[in-house]
């Protein structure tokens, strides 16, 4: 299985797309320490923050590495299957012996180890930012191992296997895979802060975290004589400068938690095992679908001629008439992005849509509307990808003038889409009298949609922006100020941030349209 | 119409050369491109489809340089690359009409003209279908379609009869013959027969290189006189490839009949000498270049 494992890998990691992964992985994983004078923090205990000692960096740089990666780790290995298919290379591993559950463990020890090296990156951040931030306390290599060995490593190991039975299970089903996904994590989030004992604390959480939790809470309750329940974890912005600081000294690990790793380890295994049960073996069910549709084709295959070939007689074709403009591309791109991915995703967005509508206008503006927009990743990822993806590049770059009518077009297709979701906001904004809003919304709307542009034709990919996207909008419902793109927060100076959107709208159309020419002539 | 090909190259990296120093005129009529695998077919039809600029050299069509100029050609071009795809979420109507866009196309007209190209490659039947649930051959007709939709004055086939039927390829031969009387036809294709049968002159390419470029009789004739068949036995025809060019065997009971090239050496006893064929001629100049 070795050599499967290492092409995957290698297929997956040499890519543009990884490459800015990493670059965005070690900047996060610098952010994960912040300045003492930083406005936020990435480990809230109310009113208290531990001195940057070797467990206090490392501890929280390694819950943190697994806290994030568990979010968007998923959305960036959960298409290995999906690109054996896409690529019809599955077509040949289905006539090969190896068995579905060595195939679908190759591909989650694959998704393993795209993760752990995310992971491992991390890892040696966090020592460069502790010697960078450095407040003259011993370093003990010890303090940033564990948390990575007993927090990451077991946690990413789950990730990994759930992201190969949502694609065996959900397939292309992209959105829904989301949904629970993440539906499943606020789940294992709320064990964090969970009231269980002392010596079962962390057993029964994937992340393992809540033996932290308790650790901290209660030295700090120790200590300084304070009732404290639970501790935070996130960027979480607001004055902490003030905050007391203490010294922790980091974990006392249990036999029994160490046990547990090992359990969520074989659970990962397991949910790989039971998923190459029901594994498609990339033999799909015909298009037909229903026996309806079934005994319709068939009905019409017999009125049709069995063979008549091609006859075409250019003399009866009406002449050509020229039509230059963008409009019939906007017609169908936007075709194309409505029917992007399942229809029952329509049913959820027509509910999001209502109930934007109707409930007040805050929680319209700074809850539903981002996460309805987010529902649409998959449609606005594929914008700019498409062709490449769908090999329509060579029609569309030998195309009249393709830069002046096809990318605008796309772009125009894709603001239209989410002015059309955002609309009950927008009007709800304009009938209070609020014009700049407007103006805030329709430009963070255009943001969004010349990211997915920009970074798909970078990329070649959809990923980037996906994950992009989804940590946005993590961010946005947490209220981090900085990421606030479609202006729902109060800022002191909204003017600027909005002037800051406009510049990085510009910048980001001017490097699609750049890189898009070059492409277009470099096949 | 002619499209005026000089000291054409593409260079992707120092050690990877796909087109070198190429030179080529192409009048009306069916250029039929040959060459094995990576001798450059592709790269130079798409050098001329103006998505891939070449490292150096010229392409002038009517004397304008569509290198510097691509929408000249893009105007009056139809390209049918060896690899497409096609949106699987749109039907074909659809799709043609998306192309239409791409290619300036509009007006009243157009829906009719969508519908009889449908009606030429037998689509109309299947145009309300999601092309994803197309077969092999019908996307191919699909691809021959949009190739077609703006009366184009310069078309680049590139394989376009894999995934036809033998009487769609007949067909599609038949159509090529007709396009052939008012445009520059560019083809490539590994099946030799489908050459021999539509192109007015044939290039062919190796390592980049153009070989040769004539009218199909004058490279067919550069053959002539050096081809042979033999009937040997299963046992002689291994020790009988160490001595000439094996082009093609055919069982016959209990013996092989072998065709083969002679040219330095004299023919094996009881040969008898054949009329070459394009392929004959195609295997001679690609293996003694």
């Amino acid at each position: 299985m070795y050599p499967i494992i290492k092409a995957d890998y290698l297929q997956r990691t040499r890519s543009y797309s990884f490459l800015i992964t990493l670059a965005v992985t070690i900047f996060m994983a610098y952010s994960f320490i912040p300045d003492q004078n930083a406005n936020y923090t990435t480990l809230s205990a109310s009113g208290y923050k531990g001195v940057y000692n070797s467990a206090w960096v490392g501890y929280v740089s390694g819950i943190m590495t697994t806290v994030m990666l568990t979010y968007f780790g998923f959305l960036l290995v959960n298409s290995g299957i999906k690109k054996d298919i896409d690529t019809e290379v599955g077509l040949i591993i289905a006539t090969t012996p190896i068995s579905n559950f060595k195939y679908l463990l190759s591909k989650q020890l694959s998704n393993y180890l795209v993760l752990l090296t995310i992971a491992g990156i991390t890892f040696c951040v966090s020592i460069m930012v502790f010697f960078y931030r450095g407040t003259g306390y011993p370093f003990i290599l010890g303090n940033f191992i564990f948390p990575y060995l007993f927090f990451a490593v077991p946690a990413l190991f789950v990730v990994a296997a759930l992201a190969v039975t949502a694609e065996v299970f959900l397939g292309k089903r992209s959105i829904l895979q989301f949904i629970i996904y993440f539906a499943l994590c606020g789940i294992c989030m709320g064990f964090i802060n969970s009231k269980e004992g002392a010596e079962t604390a962390g057993v029964f959480d994937p992340f393992g975290l809540s033996l932290l939790t308790k650790s901290v809470t209660q030295h700090i309750n120790t200590h300084f004589n304070e009732h404290l329940t639970k501790v935070s974890f996130g960027f979480i912005f607001s004055d902490h400068k003030s905050d007391k600081p203490f010294i922790w000294e980091g974990l006392d690990w249990s036999a029994l938690f160490i046990g547990s790793r090992l359990l969520w380890i074989a659970f990962g295994f397991a949910l790989v095992y039971f998923s190459s049960l029901f594994f498609h073996r990339f033999d799909f069910k015909q298009a037909a679908g229903t026996k309806k549709k079934i005994k319709e084709l068939f009905s019409t295959a017999a009125l049709k001629p069995m063979i008549k070939p091609i006859g075409i007689n250019r003399t009866s074709l009406p002449a050509l008439n020229f039509n230059y403009g963008i409009y019939p591309f906007v017609k169908t791109e936007f075709l194309l992005l409505i029917r992007q991915g399942n229809q029952w995703m329509w049913l959820l967005n027509a509910g999001l849509w209502v109930a934007i509508c109707f409930v007040p206008l805050q929680i319209a503006y700074s809850y539903l509307l981002p996460i309805l927009l987010f529902l649409q990743v998959t449609r606005w990822s594929e914008l700019a990808t498409k062709e490449k993806s769908n090999r329509v590049h060579y029609f569309a770059y030998a195309a009249y003038k393709p830069l002046q009518r096809m990318l605008p077009a796309q772009v125009i297709a894709g603001v239209i889409l989410a002015i059309g979701l955002s609309l009950p906001v927008i009007i709800r904004c304009a009938l209070a009298g609020s014009g700049d809003v407007v103006f805030n919304i329709i430009n963070g709307l255009t943001f969004i949609v010349l990211s997915a542009v920009a970074l798909g034709i970078l990329t070649g990919g959809k990923k980037l922006f996906e994950v992009f996207f989804f940590l946005l909008t993590y961010a946005v419902l947490n209220k981090v100020p900085v990421t606030d793109y479609l202006g729902s927060l109060p800022h002191q100076r909204m003017e600027l941030l909005m002037l800051n959107i406009l510049g990085i709208n510009v910048a980001l159309a001017i490097i699609s349209l750049m890189t898009r020419r070059y492409q277009a002539r470099h096949l | 119409m002619a499209l005026s090909i000089t000291n054409l190259s593409k260079q992707y990296n120092v050690q990877k050369t796909a087109v070198s120093n190429l030179s080529l005129h192409i009048n009306k009529g069916v250029l039929g491109l040959l060459g094995p695998n990576g001798a450059g077919k592709s790269t130079l039809m798409k050098m001329i489809a103006t998505i891939s600029i070449p490292s150096s050299g010229t392409i002038l069509l009517e004397g304008i340089d569509i290198v510097q100029n691509p929408n000249f050609i893009r105007k009056v071009l139809g390209y049918l690359p060896q690899d497409f795809g096609v949106y699987p979420n749109l039907n074909a109507y659809e799709f043609l009409e998306y192309i239409a866009a791409m290619k300036g196309l509009g007006g009243t007209g157009l829906r009719q003209r969508i519908d009889l190209l449908l009606e030429g490659v037998n689509l109309t039947a299947d145009a309300k279908r999601p092309i994803g649930t197309y077969s092999g051959g019908m996307k191919q007709r699909i691809g021959i379609a949009q190739a077609l939709l703006n009366d184009p004055k310069v078309l680049i086939f590139d394989e376009p009869t894999v995934g036809l039927d033998p009487e769609e390829r007949m067909r599609f031969r038949q159509l090529i013959a007709d396009l052939a009387q008012d445009s520059i036809i560019i083809l490539s294709s590994h099946i030799v027969s489908d050459i021999e049968s539509i192109a007015d002159e044939v290039a062919i390419m190796q390592e980049g290189k153009l070989i040769t470029h004539a009218p199909q009789y004058e490279i067919i004739k550069q053959a002539e006189g050096k081809i042979f068949e033999v009937l040997l036995d299963n046992n002689d025809l291994n020790a009988f490839k160490h001595h000439y060019k094996v082009i093609d065997t055919a069982r016959q009971a209990d013996k092989v009949k072998t065709r083969y090239i002679s040219t330095a050496q004299a023919a094996a006893p009881l040969s008898a000498q054949v009329t070459a064929t394009l392929e004959d001629a195609y295997l001679l100049l690609t293996q003694t270049h």
